[in-house]
């Protein structure tokens, strides 16, 4: 199969996403950043870091790592005016070597005031307006007692408590969670939980509807928004990888451990694995078995080097070469589903798990959280959040 | 190619360490506030990457204790998601409605953890209860008079409330000649705020073009051209045809009309509130954020001083600008203002190279939206269906409402993808126009709301005549605009509302 990157054919394999593709095809720089014109590659590989937005088929900022290559896809670089893969207004990045402070940049003129304005309005923003117009696509309503958010181990626990008159959503198109990347299936499935796949919770509310029901949340489904009512929902949502700051980890050639496990492509044979503790070890041991040398490097390296990255400064004189880098750090609980829904979350000094009590439940009092989201071990909060939720 | 050396925090925004670190100087040290400097969190992720290494280091730095190491208030949709799919949703999400509460601060019950320490001075000249764009110009100003020991006490964090969620439109086209007046001074003296204060607001005039939908709005545009004409504003009502050529991506057969200013504009609200507090404080006024008045103490027809949940303060002189809640204020000295709060929500897209030059506003359903300086579309709609109260919690119906009616009238937005919403709160007072001046029967108490989710672009006029007009000066606006008219039945109708 091929698709094209700014007009050049690539070839892409059955299940690829175009972030894999183009990976496989040695190709590093997806975009430059907003503001310094930074050259950009995928991180995450998981849609959430925003670092692999790409123009596909006419359609602005797609995550590159989420899409699914198809035959004579049209995919395109952003915000490379000049070419992405040498932008030279990647010059503000050299000129504002300290930062560029957007705040008090020639304050002191009121016409190098309306200059800078001038340029910043022409650089701002990645894409370009789509062009084609989409047919709109109905939405439509569901009404639930009990939904359950994210079909990793705590998710499915949830369900298999739950039983008939839970809705499980999981965004993949299978369940299981994180530990798939980690080679094992789930255990057990949902139950009988009804499943909803392919689904991605995008807003959690208060139900302002007159269907009877506490919290409604927008579920995007394929290309449309499904309403679900539910009188109560457990949120299970999991983690995110998160990059560690240090100078270079933006760089193409910087990865999520927890993102290579998951990418049909290999970026390289010899990778730096970043992190520490049970989290690198476990990555390293996975990404092991995917065929890579691995080099396991503690705290935080002083630099990365390249573009892509090749090397790390790690700090005391010497350089670890690599293929590429993976960051190992234990993911972040992603709270903002319960969060945007008036969740406490509190930060533990690696992420902000949601506060919940011993059975669950949030401080909102329809609102229940599970497994990684909550900084509880999957079993047994999951099954005691999905009996909980039913009483 | 040598390397630069940030180390990225945010990779979307291009927010590094040392940027986290400059803020943190700043006294930005609170996670909405950092976000709101920064950037931080308002890219692609929506902090997905980067709350986390944020918090990380303010923890480190020791800049905030425990108890305010909580996450920004996260905002739907949490992954960029189109407008044709919010359009699509059901008949149940826009039809009749139920009323919701809002939600409760981030950091759970009592004060802000980041509650300044020092003592409050016993005694004030002049304490304003609101640091919204409203009090803080109001301190600004009377600071620079010398009008004594001014107190700005604010609840939350600056920018917490409609100063810090408006869109950013500022306009002269209003339909009542003081607005106008207000209005004018204020966009003109936007222009120069980076040099007063020192900050950038980002004043783009890419011009208000305000759709008519039928005969009757056509009417009220016409009106509102010839009046803004006799005070010198460059208005027009134009055709279809020449609105199609400002914004070519418009459906020109959903409108018949169009009033069409060039000279009005959008800007970037938070640097307003930032620059008017630092101003003020370095004219030795206190601007006190996450500082609750708890009271308003009144004897003798006379105010006395402000009770605050860091002490009491005696002050001759006491201020409401509180936006929405000044109803909830004047009730602490025994006052009812008519206003009514109303919650108006707004969303901003992904960020899109320059395409829009003016803010567009459908007359009649309330819609508009403009582009920001960051590229993104940022828009909103009033909801007929809206029930008073004060919620800054965003709604899914929204969403749906704005979806459709945007990509009804410019089609190729449709497949743009929405990022961020929010909701602040209009206060609404029964003829849309301001409530200034004394308050009949309690002397030395002030009220500056009512301005109905426009105050914003108005507040640098307002500040500056009510700062004259408490030192001593005469101006008619605030005998106009006072509370009493409502009584007496000399309502100021403004119909140019939007939103």
């Amino acid at each position: 199969m091929r698709i094209s990157l700014d007009g050049q054919d690539i070839e892409a394999q059955e299940g690829d996403t175009v972030a894999a593709a183009l990976l496989r095809a040695r190709i590093t720089t997806f975009t430059r950043s907003i503001k310094y014109h930074r050259p950009r590659g995928p991180f995450c590989l998981a849609g959430s870091c925003g670092q692999c937005l790409m123009r596909v088929d006419g359609v602005p900022s797609l995550p590159a790592c989420r899409v699914k290559a198809q035959e004579g896809m049209a995919c395109e670089r952003q915000n490379g005016p000049l070419g992405v893969e040498r932008d030279l207004f990647r010059a503000a990045d050299f000129l504002f070597a300290d930062g560029l402070d957007h705040h008090h940049l020639l304050t002191g003129s009121r016409l190098l005031g309306r200059v800078a304005l001038e340029i910043a309005r022409r650089l701002a923003g990645l894409g370009e307006l789509p062009v084609r117009v989409p047919a709109p696509v109905r939405g439509e309503l569901r009404v639930v007692e009990l939904a359950i958010v994210g079909g990793g181990p705590a998710g499915l626990a949830a369900a298999r408590a739950a039983g008939a008159r839970a809705l499980l959503i999981e965004r993949e198109a299978r369940t299981g969670g994180a530990e798939l990347l980690f080679g094992a299936g789930p255990e057990h499935g949902a139950g009988h939980a009804g499943l909803l796949l392919d689904a991605e919770c995008v807003g959690l509310y208060a139900n302002d509807t007159k269907v009877p029901g506490n919290a409604l949340l927008a579920v995007r489904h394929r290309d449309r928004i499904l309403a679900v009512v539910a009188g109560r929902v457990i949120v299970a949502t999991g983690g995110v990888s998160q990059p560690l700051p240090f100078p270079g980890v933006d760089r193409p050639g910087v990865y999520a451990a927890r993102g290579l496990l998951g990418l049909s492509a290999r970026v390289g044979r010899k990778l730096a694995v970043v992190g520490d503790g049970d989290e690198q070890q476990r990555c390293a041991e996975a990404l092991g078995k995917r065929g890579y040398d691995i080099v396991l490097v503690s705290g935080v390296p002083r630099r990365a080097l390249g573009n892509p990255v090749k090397a790390l400064d790690p700090g005391d004189g010497t350089r670890i070469r690599c293929d590429a880098v993976a960051i190992a750090l234990p993911p972040a609980p992603l709270h903002e589903l319960a969060s945007c829904a008036g969740a406490s979350a509190r930060f533990d000094g690696k992420g902000f798990p949601v506060e919940t009590d011993q059975e669950g439940r949030t401080s909102v009092p329809w609102l229940f959280a599970a497994g990684t989201v909550a900084g509880k071990p999957a079993l047994p909060s999951g099954e005691i959040a999905g009996s909980a939720a039913c009483r | 190619m040598s390397l630069s050396e940030k180390a990225i925090v945010c990779a979307c925004e291009d927010v590094s360490v040392h940027d986290v670190d400059d803020a943190i100087a700043h006294g930005f040290a609170d996670i909405e506030s950092l976000k709101r400097y920064t950037g931080l969190g308002t890219g692609p992720c929506q902090g997905k990457s980067c709350e986390v290494g944020a918090m990380r280091i303010c923890a480190q730095r020791k800049a905030v204790p425990p108890q305010a190491q909580v996450p920004f208030r996260a905002r739907p949709p949490l992954v960029p998601t189109s407008l044709a799919a919010y359009a699509g949703l059901p008949g149940e999400v826009t039809g009749p409605r139920i009323a919701t509460a809002g939600l409760r601060p981030t950091w759970g019950k009592g004060p802000h953890p980041l509650q300044p320490q020092a003592p409050l001075p016993d005694r004030v000249d002049v304490a304003i209860i609101g640091g919204g764009i409203m009090g803080l110009a109001l301190a600004w100003n009377l600071a620079g008079r010398g009008a004594g020991r001014i107190l700005v006490l604010e609840r939350g964090y600056l920018c917490e409330g409609a100063s810090g969620r408006n869109g950013g439109g500022v306009r002269a086209q209003w339909t009542t000649p003081t607005l106008i007046e207000l209005a004018k001074e204020s966009i003109e003296f936007m222009g120069r705020f980076a040099q007063e204060l020192g900050i950038n607001v980002w004043l783009r005039k890419g011009g208000y073009l305000f759709l008519a939908h039928d005969q009757e709005t056509l009417s009220r545009i016409e009106y509102g051209a010839d009046l803004q004409k006799r005070y010198g504003l460059p208005t027009r009502v134009i055709g279809p045809g020449e609105a199609g050529e400002i914004v070519p991506q418009l459906d020109t057969s959903k409108f018949i009309a169009a009033s069409w200013n060039p000279e009005d504009g959008v800007v970037f609200p938070w640097p307003f509130l930032w620059g008017y507090a630092d101003g003020a404080r370095k004219r030795g006024a206190l601007v006190e954020p996450f500082t609750r008045a708890s009271g308003i103490e009144v004897s003798d027809g006379r105010v006395r001083a402000v009770q605050t949940d860091r002490g009491r303060v005696a002050a001759d002189r006491v201020v409401i600008a509180a936006g929405a809640w000044s109803p909830t204020v004047a009730r602490l000295a025994g006052v009812e203002l008519p206003n009514v709060p109303y919650r108006h929500e707004i969303v901003s897209s992904e960020p899109l190279k320059p395409f829009l030059g003016p803010l567009v506003s459908m007359l009649g359903t309330g819609l508009y939206f403009s582009q920001s300086m960051r590229g993104e579309i940022v828009g909103g709609m009033g909801d007929p269906e809206e029930p008073p109260g004060l919620n800054q919690a965003s709604s899914l119906r929204f969403m749906a409402r704005y979806s459709r009616a945007l990509s009804e009238l410019v089609p190729q937005v449709a497949a743009v993808k929405l990022l961020r919403q929010w909701a602040g709160c209009y206060d609404v007072t029964p003829d849309h126009s301001p409530v200034l001046g004394e308050t009949p029967g309690v002397a030395g108490l002030l009220q500056m709301s009512g301005f109905v989710g426009h105050g914003f672009m108005m507040a640098p006029a307002v500040g500056r005549r009510m700062a004259e007009w408490m030192g001593g000066s005469k101006d008619e606006i605030f005998e106009r605009y006072n509370l009493r008219r409502f009584a007496e039945g000399r309502l100021i109708q403004e119909t140019f509302i939007i939103g």
